[in-house]
């Protein structure tokens, strides 16, 4: 399955992404600027943050209450669009979903 | 040329305080990392440990909070029930408990929230270097490293800054509470346990309680109520409040905590530099502040270690670790790693990636604070590389006397000004 990235610089880089794994995991395997991943999928920090492209934003579930209090303390303010990509599991639904890694 | 050179005989007793005096016993590190990554030390003040040393191996279990829990206390020390229940913060607690406590205060340490502060930062930077550079030879732990920290506490915290001083005293005596510099009541040499339910085991969390109440009453009484201590004290999502006791311990954890680690990441920056005349050219060219904050605390790592309790029996490396037992992540350990590092015992202000675990990364207690040290410590090197053209070591420095917190106490340097 594979998972698309737009980056800070508006290239794009896509990289497979084994079922169950974290678009976090995915993000810091594939070395994508500004997901850092700090807290390795706990909802204790803000740093993989990414807006999910309108298309698939039906597609990754709700945003439960912790979650949708640590978006307030993204580093680029958060947009209806939001996700920490840490919650969002690659599943067969998710094949080919594509992120935007926000910039300031 | 070599920073520091670990002399101890690669056999340390990591329980020991004084194995860590000369600096971190990197060699022992080292050999358990290749030979017995799952390691178990005897402790002869209570139950022993085993010691997880490789970097992934603890990147790997820090968020598996399930099987290895903070709720039991998170030093080596061993707490009964009453204790930890008394001494706890959001730092003693796992899951929903501790994100319903942390959720609380993420905003105020959020990234964009403290780089509000670059402007502040930079003028203490200004001024504490105003005052320090002019000696020439002086203690650099001292009168740079301790002062930034220090100051940036009396803003976070909105205490007068003529309370600092009192403050930052009483916080080391709290931490380095094995250091008998830093305490009268050094923690392993203590006839007492008259104080076991204060924070660190200290008489000095006393003294910071009562501090702590008065402040409060006195920013009630003025309406002041926007800041941390009174966003610590907000209900939670779930509509959870922390007691009193709680409240009281994150206000010594923030004094305490939130101090000496800065102050340890400067005064590790400034040593390497002494050692490595290479890196103030580099910070003068300017092309490595993305990456040289981290690179300076992945060198200090001020918290040697945090530990944690097995919730069941599980198996690591051949070892079989029980329910019950001590896990202590060496967090000095996994920075010193040459499978996650390049020549880990060397400097490079653009190391990237860099998988270092300063501030317990990988896992939900991930530093509350880690966006204030990464700006603080950036803004701390950049005004200071502007300011002199070279600065060397003025006599040996020293270590605190702690397996717990990495630092150096004192550091002799002498600069020479542009």
């Amino acid at each position: 399955m594979k998972a698309t990235w737009t980056l800070p610089d508006g290239s794009t880089k896509t990289a497979d992404v084994a079922e169950g794994t974290s678009l976090m995991e995915a993000s810091v395997a594939n070395n994508i600027p500004e997901i850092e991943g700090a807290c390795g999928g706990c909802l204790s920090c803000a740093t993989c943050h990414v807006f999910v492209d309108a298309d698939w934003l039906g597609k990754v579930g709700d945003v439960e209450v912790f979650e949708d209090a640590m978006l307030d303390s993204t580093d680029v303010e958060r947009t209806d669009a939001s996700r920490l990509s840490c919650q969002i599991k690659m599943s067969a639904d998710l094949d080919g979903i594509c992120l935007t890694v926000p910039t300031a | 040329m070599t920073v520091w050179v670990p002399d101890d005989d690669g056999h340390a007793d990591l329980s020991a305080h004084d194995s860590f005096e000369r600096g971190v016993p990197h060699n022992t590190f080292a050999r358990m990392r290749r030979d017995a990554p799952v390691c178990w030390t005897d402790y002869a003040q209570g139950q022993g440990f085993w010691s997880i040393t490789r970097n992934a191996d603890i990147a790997r279990l820090n968020r598996q909070t399930d099987l290895l829990s903070s709720a039991q206390g998170i030093r080596i020390e061993d707490q009964t029930p009453e204790e930890v229940i008394a001494r706890r913060t959001f730092q003693e607690t796992d899951g929903k408990e501790h994100m319903a406590t942390r959720i609380k205060v993420a905003k105020a340490f959020s990234k964009p929230v403290i780089a509000g502060f670059e402007d502040q930062i930079r003028e203490l930077c200004v001024e504490i270097l105003d005052d320090a550079l002019p000696q020439g030879t002086f203690d650099a732990t001292k009168l740079i490293a301790r002062e930034l920290p220090m100051r940036m506490l009396g803003r976070i915290l909105g205490t007068p800054d003529e309370d600092l001083p009192w403050l930052v005293e009483k916080g080391d005596a709290l931490i380095a509470n094995t250091d008998p510099d830093f305490t009268d009541h050094v923690l392993d040499k203590m006839t007492t346990d008259e104080f076991r339910l204060m924070p660190f085991n200290s008489p000095a969390g006393a003294e910071l309680y009562a501090y702590a109440k008065d402040l409060m009453a006195r920013k009630n009484a003025a309406g002041d109520t926007n800041g941390i201590l009174h966003l610590i004290l907000q209900p939670g999502p779930d509509g959870s409040v922390i007691s009193d006791a709680e409240f009281r311990n994150f206000f010594c954890l923030l004094v305490a905590a939130g101090n000496d680690t800065t102050r340890y990441s400067i005064a590790a920056g400034l040593q390497a530099m002494c050692h490595q005349p290479e890196l103030l050219g580099q910070m003068q060219q300017g092309e490595i502040w993305n990456t040289a904050p981290d690179e300076i605390i992945r060198w200090a790592t001020p918290a040697l270690y945090f530990r944690r309790t097995a919730m069941r029996d599980f198996e690591l490396h051949d070892q079989m670790i029980k329910q019950g037992d001590k896990v202590v992540y060496w967090f000095a350990s996994g920075n010193r790693d040459e499978d996650a590092f390049d020549d880990p015992f060397r400097v490079d202000l653009a190391r990237s990636p860099n998988k270092h675990l300063s501030f317990g990364q990988g896992g939900p207690h991930v530093c509350l604070g880690m966006w204030l040290a990464r700006l603080e410590v950036r803004v701390l090197f950049e005004e200071l590389s502007k300011r002199i053209k070279g600065i060397e070591a003025a006599g040996p420095h020293k270590f605190l006397r702690s397996n717990f917190v990495g630092g150096i106490k004192s550091l002799p340097v002498t600069v020479q000004l542009f």
